[in-house]
């Protein structure tokens, strides 16, 4: 682990040994448990720093408790999206988009790409989620009792669904997905070039677009407007790479962790699939003990908040998957209880940058878990397997063997 | 017997909706529509589970409404936990 130098004006007893980094379990491990493992940030203070927290090793104040968190995602005048989350790996600056955009501008964007990923525009593209859910599934069923989920159905699944909303071909589906992998993933040499490798496919794509106009999602911002204009060819690259990045690992993470999670808890497994009404509800708890992702934000002025010295340009972490086990807002926080009511979970964060792509997100989940469930009989983890788990940027399952013979 | 609405924290979650579709009804993006929301005998219980599925707590019972369903929600979830 890298030691930082603690910035002067955190006092030293503020300081934790925490890291979604490189605390125990955040490494990939062998049947690994990574957000029960980031559970313990709720035995300390509600808010600590941590001098080793985001992908390139910077340090940052963790947030704990779900309440403050919502206060920082809340006030985007206080707590700045904008950190270059992508570009940085390239030297550069330019923001992603929606997301790194602080309001009024963020709201000009989304306002432009809500109605693409809207509650309303996702149910008109459940019946081909369900249908590719499906095909993928009955072609596993029919070639045997055992397969790999991540690779067999989590990615190609949700992967496929995404791509189709970008305008992609879903034969280049495992490319696209390793460069994902090196992207969120990689050691210090691998991001920067899957980060500029992704870079040069988007604006690849958004200039055979603007020649060859199809009815996509690319076709579709490179005619938009904002504001009486055309979008400049940053803000097109900032909103192809996000959306390209947000939607490759992230559900297929979610169903492998779920699908996992069913495996070993057999009752439960046979709860939903004798009585499918109660998958929906499940989602949402499965959604709760999940997440994959921290928010990071950036302090924007000095601020004592609620007794931490933040300072400008301090980075601060809210963390979905610490918010969900706070149990100052979740009785039993590390107990799954499939049928919780009243879960107001952080999976898809708080505030004016919630996940945009949430509603689609969450049919996926549903949707796979429903057809899942009614075409595998009782399955396990096979024996002799370890899924093998990790934290850090994305939390993340490597592979998921499952037996049902 | 009425649910009170901020629209300034809607971030467009519909949680609301999944609960209780007919009771909270969103605009073209997914975002709830203005103005509080008058809720008929009835259906109190689902109105009170959905406006307490708002992650963001825009969606606030008025008084009435909350004591009516004090009752009926609160005691049963206290066994079960």
């Amino acid at each position: 682990m890298t030691t930082n130098l603690v910035p002067d004006h955190v006092p030293p007893e503020m300081v934790r040994d925490f890291s979604l980094f490189t605390s125990p379990g955040m490494s990939p491990t062998p049947n690994g448990d990574p957000h029960a493992a980031v559970a313990c940030a709720h035995d300390g203070p509600p808010i600590f720093y941590s001098p080793y927290n985001t992908q390139d090793g910077r340090g940052t104040w963790v947030i704990t408790r779900a309440a403050d968190q919502r206060k920082v995602l809340q006030d985007t005048e206080t707590f700045s999206s904008h950190r270059s989350i992508f570009s940085s790996v390239l030297g550069e600056t330019w923001p992603t988009i929606p997301l790194e955009l602080d309001p009024p501008a963020h709201g000009v964007f989304r306002s432009l790409l809500s109605p693409l990923l809207s509650p309303k525009r996702v149910r008109v593209l459940e019946p081909a989620v369900r249908e590719r859910a499906v095909t993928l599934i009955d072609s596993i069923a029919a070639s045997g009792t055992s397969c790999d989920v991540m690779k067999e159905f989590a990615f190609p699944f949700t992967v496929s669904i995404f791509l189709r909303f970008l305008g992609l071909p879903d034969r280049r589906l495992d490319t696209f997905v390793g460069w994902a992998k090196d992207l969120l993933h990689g050691d210090d040499v691998k991001r920067p070039v899957a980060a500029r490798t992704i870079v040069t496919f988007i604006d690849e794509l958004a200039t055979n677009r603007r020649k060859e106009p199809v009815d996509d999602l690319m076709t579709f911002i490179v005619q938009a407007q904002v504001e009486g204009r055309r979008l400049t060819d940053e803000e097109i690259r900032g909103i192809g790479v996000l959306v390209f990045v947000a939607g490759l690992d992230t559900v297929a993470a979610a169903i492998g962790f779920d699908l996992a999670y069913l495996a070993r808890n057999l009752k439960d497994q046979e709860l939903l699939r004798s009585e499918p009404d109660r998958i929906a509800l499940a989602a949402e708890e499965l959604l709760r003990a999940y997440p994959p992702i921290q928010l990071i934000r950036v302090a924007t002025k000095d601020i004592d908040f609620e007794g931490a010295p933040i300072r400008k340009g301090d980075y601060v972490s809210c963390a979905t998957m610490i918010a969900n086990r706070d149990p100052a807002e979740f009785g039993c926080p590390n107990t799954i209880d499939l049928a919780r009511e009243d879960n107001r979970h952080a999976a898809f964060g708080y505030g004016p940058h919630r996940c945009l792509g949430s509603h689609l997100a969450r049919r996926e989940i549903i949707i796979g878990l429903e057809e899942w469930l009614a075409r595998i009989p009782a399955f396990r983890i096979k024996k002799g397997t370890a899924p093998i788990t990790c934290g850090g940027h994305v939390f993340g399952i490597e592979n998921l063997i499952l037996d049902w013979s | 017997m009425r649910i009170i609405v901020q629209n300034s924290k809607c971030q467009g979650h519909a949680r609301c909706a999944a609960q209780a579709p007919d009771i909270f009804k969103l605009d073209e993006d997914g975002y709830i529509l203005p103005g509080d929301i008058e809720v008929a005998e009835g259906q109190e219980l689902l109105a009170s589970r959905g406006a307490r599925s708002c992650p963001e707590r825009a969606l606030e019972l008025g008084r009435a409404l909350a004591a009516r369903v004090e009752s009926d929600v609160i005691q049963p979830r206290a066994w079960r936990a």
